[in-house]
Parts: structure tokens; sequence; C-alpha cells
């Protein structure tokens, strides 16, 4: 067997059990790794007792590596991290870049459960076949930047690798909803609140340091392999995009189609916008480029600012996610102050992509006199007002005054306000909408709406494939032109985007981003080379379409039903102006055909018999339990 | 038969077009700083154009195959008229090569902003000098 490492960490941090269990071959085969594995196992471990809260010892954390995660090779070094989320009450999935994911499989493990919760701050130490459950009472309390450091320094060795670390901030020991778990500073595990996960069991770290080696069952294959995408990397221009402005490179591709939400999703386009475009960020505040583990993309950015208000030693930079968040979304044409904004949410833990959506759901709020001065403790949170804003991120991470109402994400602090508030929210089944516009990509809208996860342009490959940088001839539904603004056609394609996209970058894993430039033909001969198996494309969508009714099954289990499978009315008002001028997705007709061809009933479930064909009896079981 | 009728027809149109963008200063003045020299290769009908940023002016240059060009761009006519009503996505041309751009990629994506202001102008400039029966907005 050759990609896996062989072995997956059991640990119960009520009892302070430890237990290394083999990992099946079968088991493999059938779920690939990252989220199918996950999501199965976590299946598995809920089935008798599937109530019970998201901040609670009985909600399971799994973090799952794919059979790739550790390979040398460009834009692979992704694992997954998955539990009920506490922002949304739903199925709740991350993955994740950085070195970590590598680590672990060097250590000997493809994955960690984690089950119960910890009396007093703790923290899991793995060297090798060591592994020991740690009190972590002197890092909790530290921000991520700190805690990092200090845990490498503690544990370094002479002659030995420093190892790497995975932590919450105090944004997860404060239980924000949306709180994240961060590798190496900047690799975070952003959406859905995996932090608060940690945060609740007591969990502050987890240290590994690896020594092993990955085998590769067809290592002169990989080797050709290799070589022909060194030509297609070569030049090519996403890919140089990438490694030139990061993924920040999308703001000058995203304004011309009218795809950066901009003013809390009014606009397409702001006579500001170059302030913050990849030009003017590279002179204001870059100072670097930062990778993944082996990957010569390196979209990474590194950035600092060295005076003024919004200072910030050298560290991550933001991404284009946050750019948008926490600039367009806010009309804050501060690049100095996205940059802080983005420190603040690495060194607390949160996701920028919630904490900068919520933060432009209060801006609106207050605009609209809905909140005050009085109630946002004296910060005055107007369009573009880029010191509020950033004092807002931090109050949000201290969960200190209005920051404590931000900070259960924007659909809680709609409640707590009341009056319309609801009318400014960008939600789909609580989590905000990342920055990706469905008016300029009507397929975009039914990802959102059907995602298990809530809104999300990472769900599937809708958004690489639909935004154009992606092509996959070898599937037929994905081979044709596709006309952006027309809904049309946009179920059969999200669907063949789930399908595969459960393979592509949930389980094998890839990177969205540094392998966009693969076919599908070359993705599934990695997979096949490293680990000795023979899939096929139809194969590997076949056992994605199964990976994926199970997530949405999750999700289904606790809670969403078809009401939740919705658009906000904000993504569905037509521009007056702009590239995308009076369109809007029909997001009813693709609801209805979207239905019909996963076979869900009216109530956004999938038929008894659908989920029993794809194998699937024990999740149909607890579903149609009485039924 | 593609869209345009001739070569000439179409070279006539889109230089123009590229003139009158060369003289839009906020949109000269950055295609001007890029310092580069970008030939336009277009099939069916096939013509040449050579757009001209390293000296203080922009030069248009219809059917220069000589000059050595930094960057070279080739697509359909079809494909360069829609691009300009803002209609071709932009990503999706590329990777399914309807569009071929070679030479230094941060040159080239450093031109994406200065260009957006012509977006506007495409549909305006058909209208007021002639071809308006090629607008497609």
């Amino acid at each position: 067997m050759g990609g896996y490492a062989g072995k997956i960490l059991y640990i119960d941090l009520t009892s302070g059990t430890i237990e290394t269990k083999p990992l099946d071959l079968e088991f493999a085969r059938e779920y690939i790794g990252g989220l199918g594995f996950g999501a199965k196992i976590y299946l598995d471990l809920i089935k008798d007792r599937p109530g019970f809260d998201s901040l609670s010892a009985d909600n399971p954390f799994i973090l799952m590596t794919g059979p790739l995660t550790g390979i040398r090779m460009n834009a692979v070094a992704r694992w997954t991290v998955c539990s009920k989320s506490p922002l949304t009450g739903l199925w709740g999935e991350c993955n994740i870049g950085g070195f970590f994911g590598a680590e672990l499989k060097f250590a000997g493990y493809d994955g960690i459960v984690i089950i119960g919760k910890a009396d007093k701050p703790t923290y899991i130490y793995i060297d090798n076949d060591t592994v020991e459950i740690r009190d972590a009472q002197k890092y909790w309390g530290t921000d991520v930047y700190t805690v990092n450091d200090e845990i490498i320094a503690d544990h370094k060795e002479k002659s030995r690798k420093s190892g790497q670390v995975l932590t919450i901030g105090p944004a997860g020991e404060n239980l924000v909803r949306f709180a994240s778990i961060i590798n190496n500073k900047g690799h975070a595990a952003g959406r859905t609140g995996m932090g608060a996960v940690w945060g609740a069991k007591k969990l502050k770290a987890i240290f590994v340091r690896g020594t092993g080696r990955l085998k590769v069952a067809c290592p002169e294959r990989l080797d050709s392999l290799r070589t022909e995408l060194k030509g297609l990397y070569d030049g090519n221009i996403t890919i140089e995009g990438l490694r030139f402005f990061g993924t920040a490179s999308h703001m000058d591709i995203g304004i011309i189609s009218g795809d950066i939400p901009i003013k809390n999703w009014h606009q397409t386009d702001w006579e500001l916008f170059e302030e913050i475009a990849p030009i003017a960020y590279g002179e204001k505040i870059l100072t670097g480029k930062r990778t993944c583990y082996a990957c010569g993309v390196a979209c990474k950015r590194e950035a600092e600012v060295r005076e003024g208000p919004f200072k910030f030693d050298k560290g991550p930079g933001p991404e284009y996610e946050t750019i948008a968040t926490f600039g367009t979304m806010c009309l804050n044409s501060s690049m100095e102050s996205i940059g802080k904004a983005n420190d603040i949410c690495n060194r607390y833990g949160m996701d920028t992509i919630t904490c900068g959506s919520t933060i432009a759901f209060a801006i609106e709020c207050f605009e609209n006199g809905m909140i005050t001065e009085e109630d946002t403790d004296g910060l005055k949170l107007s369009w573009g007002n880029s010191e509020a804003i950033v004092a807002m991120a931090e109050k949000i991470g201290k969960k200190e005054g209005f920051g404590s109402i931000l900070s259960e994400g924007s659909t809680r602090a709609a409640e707590q306000i009341g009056g319309n508030a609801s009318d400014f929210l960008t939600t789909v089944k609580g989590l905000e909408a990342p920055m990706h516009d469905p008016r300029s990509a009507h397929g975009y809208g039914l990802a959102y709406a059907v995602s298990p996860r809530g809104a999300c342009h990472n769900a599937s490959l809708n958004f690489p494939i639909e935004s154009g940088g992606m092509y996959l001839p070898e599937i037929p539904e994905l081979a044709d032109e596709i006309n952006g603004m027309s809904s049309t056609g946009k179920a059969k394609l999200n669907s063949a985007c789930q399908d595969f996209g459960m393979f592509f970058s949930s389980c094998a894993i890839f990177c969205n981003l540094g392998a966009m430039i693969l076919n599908a033909t070359q993705a599934v001969d990695m997979v096949n080379h490293v680990t000795g198996f023979d899939y096929t494309i139809k194969e590997v969508m076949r056992l994605g379409r199964r990976i994926w009714y199970l997530k949405r099954g999750l999700s289904n289990l606790f809670g969403a039903r078809a009401e939740h499978d919705r658009l906000p009315e904000r993504l569905l008002t037509p521009m007056e102006t702009g590239p995308t001028q009076e369109s809007v997705p029909d997001i009813d007709l693709m609801l209805k055909e979207f239905y019909e061809l996963r076979g869900f009933n009216d109530d956004g479930v999938p038929k008894k018999e659908i989920l029993e064909n794809l194998g699937l009896s024990d999740l149909a079981e607890l579903l149609y339990k009485g039924q | 038969m593609g869209l345009f009728e001739s070569s000439e027809k179409f070279e006539e149109m889109l230089g123009g077009f590229f003139r009158q963008v060369s003289d839009t200063p906020n949109v000269a003045d950055k295609l001007l700083a890029s310092n580069l020299i970008i030939r336009f290769t277009y099939s069916d009908p096939d013509i040449v154009i050579v757009i001209d940023c390293s000296g203080d002016k922009i030069d248009v240059r219809p059917g220069d195959t000589e000059t050595k060009a930094e960057v070279d761009m080739s697509m359909s006519a079809e494909i360069a008229h829609k691009f300009w009503f803002g209609k071709v996505n932009l990503m999706a041309a590329l990777t399914r090569r309807q569009m071929v751009a070679k030479g230094p990629i941060p040159k080239i994506l450093k031109l994406l902003p200065a260009i957006k202001p012509a977006y506007t102008m495409y549909p305006k400039y058909l209208e007021e000098n002639g071809y308006s029966e090629y607008n497609i907005y």
C-alpha cells in the first residue's frame, strides 16, 4: 500500500485513553481519504446518539489526511477536519494546507479521531510512536503565533526536526462560533468554527513530529507524471498569477466579471478598488512569499506594516477572501488595515470570511440606525472606517462588548439586533457566503444552497469549473462551454462537480488552486501511482457521489431541510449596472432540477432507496427511523 | 466565415478602437507604465496589431509582423470582439486555450486593471464610428 501511513489514532480526552488502529485497505479504497474517511468514521461514532450539542463532549472531532498528503508533488499538501459545526449546528468541515498533514503522516498516522472532553487545558503530543495527552495550562490564553513558537521551543531537541503545531487561539478558547484552528501561524481550518469545538474540549494544540517516510506504490510512473506536469506548470498563466500575486490575483479577474461582493453585496464596482488590488498589496504590505509542504506554486503571502495605527509584525499576509471581506465588503480602502485585521484573525484564531462578513453586516445595521455607537462600545461602525473595523475584529476575538454579539456569527447577531437586520444577511444555513457572487455565475448559487456545510465555494468543484479556471474535458457534464449568467443546466453541472470534487479536493486531497490546471486523468493517475489502486474516473465519481450523500445526510440528520437550501435575498437582488446587470440566479429552477437529479424528497432529504443503492443503509435507517 | 466579412474591416475597426483607448489618459498612463510591446494575432479573419507602449506615446501598428514583441496574445476575432464587450470568461478562455498569452505573465496580469475602463468604451466606440451592426451589448 502506498501513500497511506497505515494507522489512525483514536484519542478519548475524557478518559485519557489513546489507541492506534490499523487503516483497513478495503476501507481506504472505498473512502479514499480526507473527508471520505472523516465522514464515515464520524457517522459510525454518532449513529447511536445523533442528538447532541456541537460544544459538548459528545461531538467527535476528526482530522484526516489523504493518500497524497506528504507526497512531494505540487498542490497536494492538504488535509481535512470535520465535526458538527458550532456556527451552523450542521455538518462542519475544513480543508487546510500547510505542513501539519505531511508531518502527521511522517509520524505514522493518516488521521486522528478525538472524542470526549478534557477537564483542564490539554494538548496532544505526538513524536512518532510516542503519543501523550499533556497539560496545556501554560499555553491557555496565548495567541496562535505565541503558542506556536512556544510549543516548538519547548519541544526542541538537538539534531531533530522542529515539528509542527496545530493550535487554537483565544477565540477558540472563548468559544467564538467561527473560531479556527491554525497550523504554522497562517494555514487555517477556518470555516464552520472547528476552533470552538477544540475550545469546548479544552484542547489547545496538537504537536507532531514525524521522521518516517511515505511509500509510493509506482515511483517510476509518478516520476513520469511529475515530468509531464512540470511542462504544464511552467509558464501557465493561472499558476504564474498565483505565484506572483497569490490568491489576490483573483481581484483583477473577479472585478471584470462582477464576482467580487462590494458593500455587503450591494455593488460590483467601487472607485477605490485599486487601493486594495494586487499591485497595491505588493506596494503597501507585501514582504515575501510562503508555501505549503513541497508545493512549488507558493501562493501564500507574507506581509508587514512597520508603523502607524495598523502596525503588525511580519507574518502571513491576507488571502483574496480576507481582502474582500475586510476590504470591498466594508468599503475599506486601507490595505494596511486589512493586513492588520488578518493578523488579528490569525492570532486570535478566527475565520476571516465570517469575521469580515459579519462586520460588514453590522456596518449595514449601523448605517441604517439599527445599532448606534452606544451599542458598539463607542465605535463608529460606518462604511470604510478602517480603525473601527480593526477594533471590532479584536473585540470579537476577545468576546468583548458588542464583539460578543458578533462572535456568534451574523445569523445569531441579526436575531439579537432584531428589526429587519436579517435582510442584510448573506448566509446559507448560517454560514456566511464566500466572496464569489452567484449573480456572475448562477451555478455558484446552487452550490451555496445545497452545500452540506452552508454557503461554500469549496464544497464542490463548481467554483473552479464555472469560473473557468479548471477544465475537465473527460467528464461529459463538464466539457461543454459554460454560460455563467444562465441557470440552465447548472443542476447537472453541480452534481458532476460534487461527485468529482469529493474525490479531488475532499478525499485525495488536491488543492483547488495549485492543482486547478490538472485534468481528471492526471488527477486520478497521480492517486493510482501513489496508492497502487486502479481507480478509473468513473469509479472515483461513484465513490465521490457516495461521500457527498454521506455529508448531505449528516447535515440532514442534524436538522437541515429543504427550507435551508435557500439563497439570501441579497444575493438574488439584481444589480442595476455593471457586468452582472439584471443577472439573477433562478434558484427555484436549479433546485427543482437538482432535487430530481439527486433523488431528494420534498424535505430535501435523499430518498431512502437512493441511499441504500449507494451502500449507505445505516444513514438511510437513521434518516427514516420509524418510517 | 467568421463574424467579420474581411480582415480590412476588422483591422480598421479594432485598430481604431485601440487608438481611442490609447488616447484615453487614465488607460494610456497605465499602459505606458508597463513599457511593453504587445502583439495581438487574430484569426478568422487573420490580422496582426502591435501596441507599442515602449515610447512616450502609445503606437498602434496594424500589420506589424516585424517588431519583436515582449507579449504575444493570440485568439480568434470573434473571441476578441466578445472580450471587449466583457462577454468572455477570461479564465475559461485562457484555460481552454481560446486565448493564448505568451510572455512575462506578471506583466500581462498587471495590464488587466489598466484595460478595465475600455470595456465600457467599446460599445460606445462601435456606435459612434459606424460599426453599430457589430454591437452585441
